[in-house]
């Protein structure tokens, strides 16, 4: 069976720099996959290539069996596919509640009926008029909201009608979690989860992250935290300026030189770590 | 430890609602190397913020050669004699890269000796000199770096702040980079640089910092904080426990 | 005036009028970010020293010159002042309204000081015209040439060569970057306010040569063709707004040579449109548009709106109805009316600027389609107001939501002024659209309302009218903001780039809000049609559309509730307590710029 997600030769410019070249990436239905690698390597730039705000300057994006480069964010949405944003794009006047109800928009049925050419209409007049089809889907939906809200424990059930940016930064991190399994997505992008968590956070982060899993939601992750991305992953890919360094089960990718190197900086630093040692001497 | 030349007390900072430091204290000594790591919003980058006076902290000093430089605006503290190398770098993109130079001398009366401190510059970074008439936007992410470095030197700084200075560029550049830091330490400017980076900031710095969520978590010396199995679990490990 | 040359003259002329303008908004754009709309005020302010000067001092011109260049740089820094400074780190949106208030306290102090009646300016310049070819030039083009050409070369050098001109390219280029080269940006700032202020100035007081008149009203259209001008050759480019300047007054100058004055308006703003769609940087824009942030809380005031209990709520409501039971003061009345048919204005554009983030300038256009509608369905197919209102309504949703539909993919600033656009365009198309609108004439004998036959005059059925429909509208647009739908709708405002990552297609959200902001306004414009028997192009002017945008804030972006009450507040009041009529722009203005300075958030709060 082909992959869920199937990229082949996917690439980016910025001008002359070339912020993504010829990337082959896949990740199987059910499968957790990482993607590291040093600030600047072309991840988010990958993540937004697939969501389809950034074109491709080369390449081919797969999903669910069709090719979805060219479609706009919100029909790829659509399609089952959510992510969550690297510095966090939380609706930030709205409640926690309403931003993980926002999520579900694309499932909606009886609020926003199919109809071709009136459907807006219908919306709106379904809006005002509110049929007891229309109550029953917010209201299962809301009832699904909190269950969704209960996966993160005490940390924003008591904050369902605080405005998100009252939050602190791992609860607004939540909350973008939360609002991309209202999607029920087929495929779930998270970009740095744990940024800006302390150690307790980022525990609490993993071990939810591992339910998920552990419920089959397929996932393509980016994470700086390495401990967490060997702990999780089936697979891990690494990026370094643009271009995969290596690629493969974390056990193996965690001794590769080449990522140590990558990823932690130069052990050997020439010159510099010479002048250095005249200096301290 | 020599006497500091910049000092952090129990700084508290806020974004709206949200808090960013936790009593946050650090120095940095006169003629040092000090470098503050940290992970993706770990506060690293806000912290330049409030020793630049981009940013008010809500409690807590900043004391630059003695004097409380929080609250002051950020011309004043750079005209204090603190030179900037931002993230991302921000050079003027639509100005030659000479007359990028030359903001960085803005604060100076003295024409004669920017003049030569703009020769000096380009002694030390041939790879600017060679593009002194260029529009600096169209330089190479590596140029750029060495010009914003140079432009921040072009003010006579005592103390130079650094931001991520190897961010995004290729390992030949992280190198120079790096030599030029040190070189430019060993001509006597205290060095303060916040680096993602932490094996290739600690090995030119002398002593180093580690933020986590805004609160520093680990510090000493960096030939102590090298061999330290603590600092990769504080600063890449994630969970503590594992 | 026949021939090409001397429309070509005549063309140029203008643009470098206009190039004053531009370069000035130019300059303040790169520094600030900021569409100072102000800037047409301190013109007329400069056209009025100026005829002060000559009139009762007798200077000569270079002196007269010298008077309004430093009165009008005194200005720019208290614009600076009162208008930018205390209100960064506030919304982005914020210093530009407060120069919009600004500008009402500016023009209205000039009517005040100088009467709204127009002036002459006289001018010692010789008599003589040169001749060239089939056309000639006179000593007034040659002197506006000149300023024109002087002021961009000494611009120029300031830009190039001295320590403040590096300071301002670099403040425009990255303002933080600036400061951590040790530039005080606030001194910079002040510094440009000045300078454009100055070269402001200037062009008002040649216009008022040129044309031989200047009055109190001019500002508002020199403000816009100045950002006409700097749309067309890229926001904050101070050579391209040059280049725009000198283009616009030709296309101008060459529209009227074909089509007659009164088309002149209509080419700038269809230009701007179009430049706004096909060329949002400009002719010269080669800086890429820059991804813009998420606006996370920046756009309005985030805050706790004060909800009333609905008995509350329902109890003001019967009060409402109760007062003509009370009172039959027709004067009371007649005002209440009049503050219900600006609350459908508010409602509307409360929806669309707070709820949807869509900011409009141009929200009277909607009451002028809305008009327009009823009247002709009237007038020229007999319908009845009880038809000809609704049918109005919807039309003007349709009409509004189509025509706003090209700008949906604008943000921020640019969104304002294409709704400013479209807003002057609708009014320029009545003037212009003679056969269906009767064009500055108007319509007349428009019928009274009526129902089954009967006319309606009595002040207490109008009113009971009216505020009937206030409420009904108020009732459904708070039924709807309680849905899934209000919730998407806030959702494109906060960030459009999550809501199209979770399905939200924005054109369709954009366009509802649109349609049905356009029902209400349209709705009152019928109404207004109907009770003022009369229509012209200048009926629902674009000063209307900015006192909405005032009601809206007053009472809290997207607030239902506050929309009512900033239009009770701002028609109501002034009316009820006979302020006298010069002092209500003036009010206006002062309100606004309090509101944007000390309570953003408006009376009752943001929703």
């Amino acid at each position: 069976m082909a992959p869920l997600l199937d990229i082949r030769g996917l690439t980016r410019r910025f001008g002359g720099v070339v912020a993504v070249k010829a990337l082959d990436l896949t990740v199987g239905e059910g499968e957790f996959v990482s993607l590291i690698g040093p600030n600047g390597a072309g991840k988010t730039t990958t993540f937004n290539m697939i969501s389809g705000l950034e074109r491709l300057d080369g390449g081919e994006v797969r999903f669910a069996g069709r090719s979805i480069q060219g479609l706009t964010p919100e029909a790829i949405a659509a399609l089952g596919l959510a992510r969550t944003f690297q510095h966090g794009r939380v609706f930030a006047n709205l409640s926690v509640e309403d931003n993980v109800l926002l999520g579900a928009h694309t499932r909606l049925r009886a609020v926003k009926p199919r109809l071709p050419v009136i459907g807006p209409l219908a919306e709106l007049v379904l809006a005002l008029v509110r049929p007891p089809a229309v109550k029953k889907e917010e209201q299962a939906l809301k009832a699904e909201a909190r269950e969704i809200l209960n996966l993160f424990g005490e940390r924003l059930t008591p904050r369902l009608d605080h405005p998100a940016y009252s939050l602190s930064y791992a609860n607004r991190r939540r909350v973008e979690i939360a609002r991309a399994l209202a999607l029920r997505p087929r495929l779930l992008l998270l970009d740095e989860p744990t940024a800006g968590m302390n150690p307790t956070e980022t525990a609490e982060m993993q071990a939810l992250i591992a339910t998920l899993k552990g419920r089959g939601v397929t996932i393509l992750l980016i994470e700086h935290k390495l401990d967490l991305v060997m702990q999780l992953s089936d697979r891990v890919y690494v990026l370094d300026d643009g271009v995969k360094i290596a690629e493969g089960p974390p056990e193996k990718v965690r001794n590769d030189p080449a990522v140590i190197e990558a990823y932690l900086g130069h052990r050997e630093i020439g010159r510099a770590a010479s002048s250095v040692e005249v200096v301290a001497s | 430890m020599s006497e500091a030349l910049l000092r952090l007390d129990r700084v508290n900072t806020f974004y709206g609602p949200v808090q960013v430091h936790f009593d946050l204290s650090l120095q940095v000594g006169r003629g040092r190397i000090v470098s503050l790591l940290g992970g993706n919003a770990s506060g690293k980058s806000t912290t330049m913020k409030i020793i630049l006076g981009l940013l008010a902290p809500r409690s807590g000093t900043v004391e630059f050669d003695g004097a409380r430089i929080d609250g002051w605006p950020t011309h004043r503290v750079i005209r204090a004699g603190i030179g900037s190398v931002p993230e991302a770098r921000r050079i003027f993109p639509l100005m030659s890269v000479r007359e990028n130079l030359l903001m960085g001398a803005y604060g100076r009366a003295d024409r004669k000796a920017v003049g030569e401190d703009l020769e000096r510059m380009l002694t030390l970074f041939p790879r600017v000199a060679e593009r002194i008439n260029q529009r600096a936007g169209v330089l190479s992410g590596g140029e750029q770096q060495m010009l914003a470095m140079a432009r921040a030197l072009m003010g006579r700084p005592r103390l130079i702040l650094m931001d991520e200075p190897t961010m995004g560029l290729s390992p030949l550049f992280v190198d120079r980079v790096l030599e030029l830091i040190a070189e430019i330490n060993r001509q006597g400017v205290t060095v303060f640089m916040v680096e993602q980076n932490a094996n290739l900031a600690l090995q030119i710095a002398h002593e180093g910092y580690v933020l986590q969520t805004g609160r520093i978590v680990l510090q000493g010396a960096a030939a102590l904080l090298r061999g330290d199995p603590r600092i990769r679990e504080a600063y890449l490990g994630g969970a503590a426990a594992a | 005036m026949s021939s090409f040359i001397d429309y070509t003259v005549n063309g140029l002329v203008v643009g470098n009028i206009y190039a004053l303008l531009a370069v000035g908004l130019a300059l303040i754009f790169g520094v600030a970010n900021l569409i100072n709309f102000a800037h047409g005020s301190v013109y007329t302010f400069g056209a009025y020293i100026g005829w002060a000067a000559v009139t009762f001092l007798h200077t000569p011109l270079p002196v007269t010159m010298l008077i309004v260049f430093v009165a009008c740089a005194g200005l720019g820094v208290v614009i600076e002042r009162v208008g930018l400074r205390p209100l960064q780190g506030k919304a982005r949106i914020a210093p530009l309204l407060a120069t919009i208030g600004l500008s009402f306290v500016l023009d209205q102090l000039v009517q005040l000081v100088f009467s709204p009646d127009p002036r002459a300016v006289p001018s010692d310049l010789p008599d003589w015209r040169l001749a060239v070819g089939d056309g000639s030039i006179g000593a007034m083009d040659i002197l506006i040439a000149a300023v024109g050409l002087a002021s961009a070369a000494l611009l120029y050098v300031f830009l190039r060569f001295t320590k403040l001109g590096f300071a301002v390219r670099a403040t425009a280029q990255d303002r933080e970057a600036a400061q951590q080269m040790g530039v005080n940006v606030d001194a910079v700032n002040s510094a440009v306010f000045a300078i454009a202020s100055a070269l402001g100035g200037l062009s008002g007081l040649l216009v008022g040569m040129y044309y031989n008149h200047i009055d109190p009203a001019m500002s508002f259209q020199a403000t816009l063709k100045g950002v006409v001008a700097q749309v067309i050759g890229g926001v904050g480019n101070v050579p391209g707004a040059i280049v725009g300047s000198l283009l616009l007054g030709l296309t101008e100058s060459y529209g009227i040579a074909l089509l007659g004055t009164t088309y002149r308006n209509l080419f700038a703003f269809v230009l701007l449109i179009a430049f706004l769609l096909w060329l949002p940087n400009g002719l010269f824009g080669g800086r890429a548009t820059i991804q813009s942030e998420p606006l996370v809380g920046s756009f309005i005031a985030p805050s706790r709106p004060i909800r009333l209990p609905r008995w509350a709520v329902a109890a003001l409501a019967l009060a409402a109805f109760a007062l003509p039971l009370a009172t039959s003061a027709p004067y009371l009345l007649q005002t209440l009316t009049n503050a219900w048919l600006a609350a459908m204005l508010a409602l509307s554009l409360t929806l669309i600027a707070g709820t949807a983030g869509q900011i409009s300038f141009g929200h009277a256009g909607l009451l002028a389609i809305g008009g327009y509608a009823s009247a002709l369905l009237a007038l020229d197919l007999g319908a009845p107001p009880i038809l000809s209102i609704p049918a109005a309504g919807l039309i003007t949703a349709g009409l509004g939501a189509l025509l706003v539909f090209p700008a949906f993919r604008l943000r921020g600033h640019y969104i304002a002024i294409a709704t400013l656009a479209i807003g002057e365009i609708v009014s320029l198309v009545i003037l212009n659209w003679e056969g269906l609108t009767g064009g500055a004439m108007g319509l007349t004998g428009i019928p009274p309302l009526s129902f089954l036959g009967q006319d309606i005059f009595s002040n207490r059925a109008i009113y009971w009218l009216c505020l009937a429909i206030v409420v009904s509208l108020a009732a459904l647009q708070a039924r709807f903001l309680n849905s899934h739908f209000g919730r998407t709708l806030r959702a494109v405002r906060e960030d459009e780039i999550a809501a199209r990552s979770y399905g939200i297609k924005l054109d369709r959200y954009k366009g509802l809000a649109f349609a049905f902001g356009g029902f209400g306004a349209g709705v009152s414009g019928a109404i207004a049609a109907h009770l003022y028997s009369y229509l012209n192009n200048q009926t629902f002017d674009s000063q209307l559309s900015l006192l909405a945008l005032t009601m809206v804030i007053l009472g809290g972006m997207g607030n239902v509730l506050g929309a009512i009450v900033g239009a009770v507040a701002l028609v109501g009041l002034p009316e009820l307590f006979r302020v006298a009529a010069e002092y209500r722009i003036l009010i206006y203005g002062v309100v606004l710029l309090l509101l944007i300075r000390f309570r953003p958030q408006g009376l009752l709060g943001t929703v």
